[in-house]
């Protein structure tokens, strides 16, 4: 096996978070490359082939939304992105680009690696996967039937509407992972206008009411403000 | 008034005054068969104008305009220029002069007014720096000194001892970044001059967002909550209001002691929705309920080895939030006890 682990590509200048992102993960068995910069960073890229990148968007050399750029020519390798808390537009605009998630600085431990393993899961299994026909996807209690194109919730059929019911499919699909606004809307409605996102908010309203969500518990949909949504993992 | 209109505005409203101030004295004359009111009318007219447009420019032009026409048509010979009457052109001088004076002084005044509005704001600023420095010491005392004890006496401490350190390291630094949060959306409020970025965003998803955040740091406090039944849009910047909800309800559980419900609400009403938090704790004493919102620090401040507190920091951003959104932000108490703080934000989108 200790040929066969998991490289992480850290892009970060801060020594400090790179040691502890180190420390973090090797007693988890991954080989951890570090590069302090844009240019170090692509360069490790292309002669290591990580399995997963963790990239800080501020680095000193380059803005890090390049990194994913240029990433995403040629691989599509998980990226998550490092970012502060008051930036969702650079979240947003990271995550559009093509970055598989973010995680907030300060960020803990246990929640920067689940959400690590959850991208290399999500890696391995491919999206194709979840849509072939006859799939179930199921979280809890909550079953999902592609082909019938039903939702049941400990059994009981909820009622969606075609769209509605396309949401959840689509949130499911990419389940764990935050999809932006703007790529639900262009998913489901193709392209988008001044008045999508409201009407997007509004369908998600629904869907939360219908599921029997409550503020503030997000058993199957969490809501990240300003960014967009995501289906929890099972 | 303090807020700049278009030119389109200005000219319109300049157009509107004036044409009043002509109408109404044709009434006069017509009526009275008197000339006597009427360059008052027009002093008041030009002192309207320069009142309510920007600048000296729309002032100065009624002040023309005005002259013209009281010549035209309110002196003698009648609906026709003349200012070669001695009469007409000291009437003609003593109407600018005192039009200019006028126009001058009221412009004058909005200008002192909106200086009064800067020195405010640097002042808040200032209570707010102070506050900042006098609570930004407490815990990196805590982590400064855990940290540099642990690595300077690893082996003689016991695992019980490092694990009590290091939790104090870890509670210390989550209320910082909590602190820098709040720093943080102040300056995106006053970073170079940029106007806020509303947007429409659904109650239900900003409550929803903020008890997410406030259970993972107080996971057994319920709370409260009562909402419209519709989704209803109040456009803002939500990480900012997201800031402003999650301060009160952190300020409730730090200072109202004895609280057994917290509440979480928000209401409708036409075109304002309105936010509030209520407690039935300790209440506020009501010398402090003056300047809550000041950033002020309480006269009996808490002692240095105390938990490190929100020394008002948290709702002296509050206020600087919920005013940049053009609202404001109220704390009372309730006569059943506890404290309830509100704001109000409207609900109808830009132009």
């Amino acid at each position: 096996m200790s040929n066969n682990r998991y490289k992480l590509l850290v892009i970060e200048d801060e020594r400090h978070i790179t040691t502890l992102l180190c420390n973090l993960a090797e007693p988890e068995g991954f080989q951890v490359i570090t590069a302090k910069n844009c240019q170090e960073g692509l360069l490790m890229f292309s002669s290591h082939r990580p399995d997963l990148i963790i990239l800080d968007l501020g680095l000193p050399d380059k803005d890090g939304k390049e990194i994913i750029r240029r990433v995403r020519e040629e691989s599509s390798v998980p990226i998550i992105v490092l970012s502060a808390r008051s930036d969702e537009r650079e979240k947003v605009l990271s995550l559009d680009l093509g970055a598989n998630d973010y995680v907030t600085k300060p960020f803990g431990a246990a929640e920067l690696m689940a959400r690590v393993r959850s991208e290399l899961r999500a890696g391995r299994k491919g999206p194709e996967e979840t849509r072939l026909p006859g799939g179930r996807f199921v979280s809890g209690d909550l079953v999902i039937d592609y082909d019938a194109r039903r939702v049941t919730i400990a059994e009981t059929e909820i009622r969606l509407t075609q769209i509605e019911y396309n949401i959840v499919s689509l949130l499911s699909q990419h389940c764990g992972r935050v999809l932006t606004y703007t790529a639900i809307i262009r998913e489901i409605w193709g392209q988008s206008d001044a008045g999508s996102i409201k009407k997007l908010q509004v369908n998600m309203a629904n869907i939360r009411k219908k599921l029997g969500e409550r503020p503030g518990e997000n058993r199957y949909i969490a809501n990240e403000l300003g960014v967009g949504y995501r289906m929890c993992r099972p | 008034m303090h807020r700049s209109h278009k030119p389109l505005t200005n000219i319109l409203l300049s157009i509107a005054i004036l044409l009043l101030s002509l109408m109404l004295s044709l009434v006069i004359q017509q009526q009275f068969q008197t000339q006597a009111l009427i360059p008052a009318i027009f002093v008041l007219a030009v002192y309207l104008v320069s009142l309510f447009t920007d600048g000296y420019v729309f002032g100065f032009v009624s002040v023309l305009i005005s002259v013209m026409m009281v010549n035209y048509a309110f002196t003698f010979p009648y609906f026709k220029f003349n200012f070669s009457i001695p009469a007409n052109a000291i009437n003609a001088v003593i109407l600018i002069v005192v039009t200019l004076v006028t126009s001058i002084l009221t412009t004058q005044i909005k200008r002192l007014e909106a200086l009064r509005l800067t020195a405010e704001r640097e002042k808040m600023r200032a209570n707010l720096l102070r506050a900042i420095s006098h609570d930004l010491r407490t815990p990196l005392t805590t982590i400064y000194g855990a940290s540099s004890a642990i690595i300077d006496n690893y082996e003689s401490f016991s695992d019980d001892q490092k694990r009590q350190m290091i939790e104090g390291i870890r509670e210390d630094s989550f209320w910082l970044n909590r602190m820098v949060e709040n720093l943080l959306s102040v300056t995106r409020i006053d970073g170079g001059g940029l106007e806020l970025i509303r947007t429409p965003a659904a109650v239900d998803e900003l409550i929803d967002s903020v008890l997410v955040k406030f259970r993972k740091r107080y996971p057994d406090q319920e709370i409260e909550l009562s909402l419209p039944d519709e989704v209803c849009f109040v456009p803002m910047d939500a990480t900012l209001i997201e800031q402003v909800l999650i301060n009160l309800l952190e300020n409730a559980m730090q200072h109202a002691e004895g609280m057994k419900r917290l509440s979480l609400g928000v209401s409708t009403d036409g075109d304002y929705a309105t936010f509030s938090v209520a407690d039935d704790g300790c209440g506020i004493e009501p010398e402090r309920l003056r300047d809550i919102f000041t950033g002020a620090i309480p006269p009996k401040a808490p002692s240095a080895d105390s938990r490190p507190r929100n020394a008002g920091i948290g709702l002296s951003v509050c206020r600087t939030i919920v005013r940049a959104h053009g609202g404001d932000i109220r704390a009372r108490n309730l006569p059943e006890g506890g404290a309830e703080f509100s704001f109000t934000l409207s609900m109808k989108e830009e132009p």
